[in-house]
């Protein structure tokens, strides 16, 4: 199987990649190219979770990130009014704040990192971690992770209802209007 | 116990597999283009014309756009390549052999199958032109939609294994194959495998209608690589279909291997027809389809095979 150095080659070629592409993120000057460049960020994540021995979970983050960043970056090209995100803008503002916060959030991380006690357990092989998180998902947290999917189905029902072509105000085909401002207005 | 292949020969089979299941695609689609309209096409003519295809492609001139991303343009076919070699890559080819076995397996061809929608749009997108960036559109619509029926249909099949691993999938099949077990699931996964692999009547991304889509602005050997690369998702999307549903190397006499084989073209021959048979549909038809018919026979696919193992 896989030598132990070859998993840290493994890390050290995920974490680089990790930090440099995070830091492109705020370097390129295209909306698109920036959620590419915070997907491979996370894949890179990713690939060290899988390392780590949390292969399922490290999986479903690659898995999940492939669809958000491509629906992030279609949805702020239509904010930004920039057609296919391939014209140069600026992609960071408010430099002082966001430079404080990160240098927080570094600091922070640091002593965290630094300071703190971490477990030295062997990690289990990736099938029983699995299992265990299939068993504290319908176990334990079953009433919090069923809370939240309910919560997130009524809000995706929701959005559609609201955004679909047979929306709120009318059939988008056919020109919907939509309510006048004052409450008793007539809708044309 | 599963015992991997050897690197060098899990590479090579991978390889082999795509390239040679490539070349059958090509064959059997001109093949199958000149029955359909009834044209007579001599066998050496039809087994000749994708290598010759190829070579033309390869000495035709490359064409730019202006200001495209040109990492980006180069990476796609490349990324799209390896996310067949790493969906085939899970592939069991006999009992307890896998080019790689991960117990996750099943998330793994998964996070391969979203990613294709990432190729597919950094495809469009990065040659910076009109035509190529409303297939990038399309197929993120398209992929949108049929994303969750596609992987509710194959995570069916991983409840009678009660493993994500595949080599337990296809171990599971040894007494009933999953077509039977679970009926649904074929057809959805069909469905569903020919708009991953954006092929036949869901081609909408690279679709004549668009003069060839994402693809447009290709030319030469970036347009050979981009449908090299869509073949040999097809074959990933086929090798893996007829394992998790026709019981993969299972079957009387042959040895496993040649099962894997017959299985996989017989779903490629279904996909490649489909191409030829029916008409392409519209992009919205699609997706209210996938949402309103797809997604609730996928769940119903999923409780049903739940209900019986209980």
């Amino acid at each position: 199987m896989i030598g132990p150095l070859l998993v840290d080659a493994a890390f050290v070629v995920f974490a680089l990649l990790a930090i440099v592409t995070g830091y492109r993120v705020f370097r390129t000057d295209s909306m698109v190219r920036a959620a590419f460049y915070l997907l491979a960020s996370f894949a890179a994540v990713g690939g060290i979770m899988v390392l780590l021995g949390a292969e399922f979970l490290g999986m479903v983050l690659i898995l999940m990130m492939a669809g958000e960043m491509l629906v992030m970056a279609i949805v702020m090209v239509m904010y930004m009014m920039n057609p296919a995100g391939l014209n140069p803008m600026v992609m960071v503002h408010q430099n002082r704040v966001a430079a404080i916060a990160g240098l927080v959030a570094f600091l922070a991380l640091s002593a965290v990192g630094l300071a703190g006690e971490f477990p030295d357990q062997p990690v289990p092989d990736p099938a029983s971690a699995t299992e265990e998180l299939g068993r504290e998902l319908l176990g334990n947290s079953m009433l919090v992770f069923q809370t939240a999917g309910i919560t997130l189905l009524a809000t995706m029902i929701g959005a559609i209802a609201i955004a679909g072509s047979r929306g709120r105000y009318g059939s988008a085909d056919e020109g919907s209007v939509e309510p006048g401002l004052q409450p008793d207005e007539e809708v044309a | 116990m599963s015992e991997p292949l050897a690197l060098p020969v899990a590479i090579a089979t991978v390889g082999v597999a795509l390239v040679s299941g490539g070349y059958v695609i090509a064959v059997g689609d001109r093949w199958l283009a000149a029955a359909v309209a009834g044209r007579p096409s001599s066998l050496r003519r039809v087994l000749a014309a994708p290598i010759a295809g190829g070579a033309l492609a390869m000495v035709t001139s490359r064409t730019t756009t202006e200001r495209p991303d040109g990492p980006g343009w180069a990476l796609a076919p490349a990324l799209l390549a390896a996310l067949a070699a790493l969906a085939l890559a899970m592939l069991p080819l006999a009992p307890g052999v896998a080019p790689a076995d991960p117990d996750t397996g099943f998330v793994v061809f998964s996070a391969a199958i979203a990613f294709v929608m990432i190729a597919v749009f950094l495809h469009g997108w990065s040659s910076n032109a009109t035509l190529p960036l409303h297939g990038a559109y399309r197929y993120g619509a398209q992929a949108l939609s049929f994303q969750i029926p596609f992987l509710l249909a194959m995570l069916a099949t991983a409840l009678p294994a009660e493993s994500l691993s595949l080599v337990r999938i296809v171990e599971a099949q040894a007494s009933l194959w999953n077509v039977v077990r679970q009926p649904l699931g074929l057809p959805l996964y069909l469905v569903a495998g020919l708009a991953v692999t954006f092929w036949g009547p869901l081609n909408l991304p690279d679709g004549h209608d668009l003069a060839g889509g994402t693809s447009a602005e290709d030319a030469g050997i970036a347009r050979l690589l981009w449908s090299g690369a869509r073949t040999a998702m097809l074959v990933a999307v086929a090798a893996m279909g007829a394992a998790a549903f026709l019981g993969g190397y299972h079957g009387p006499v042959l040895p496993g291997p040649i099962w894997v084989i017959a299985k996989t073209l017989l779903l490629l021959a279904l996909i490649v027809a489909a191409g030829h048979l029916f008409a392409r549909i519209r992009i919205e038809r699609f997706v209210l389809v996938a949402w309103v018919a797809l997604i609730p026979l996928a769940l119903l696919n999923v409780f049903i095979s739940g209900a019986i193992l209980l």
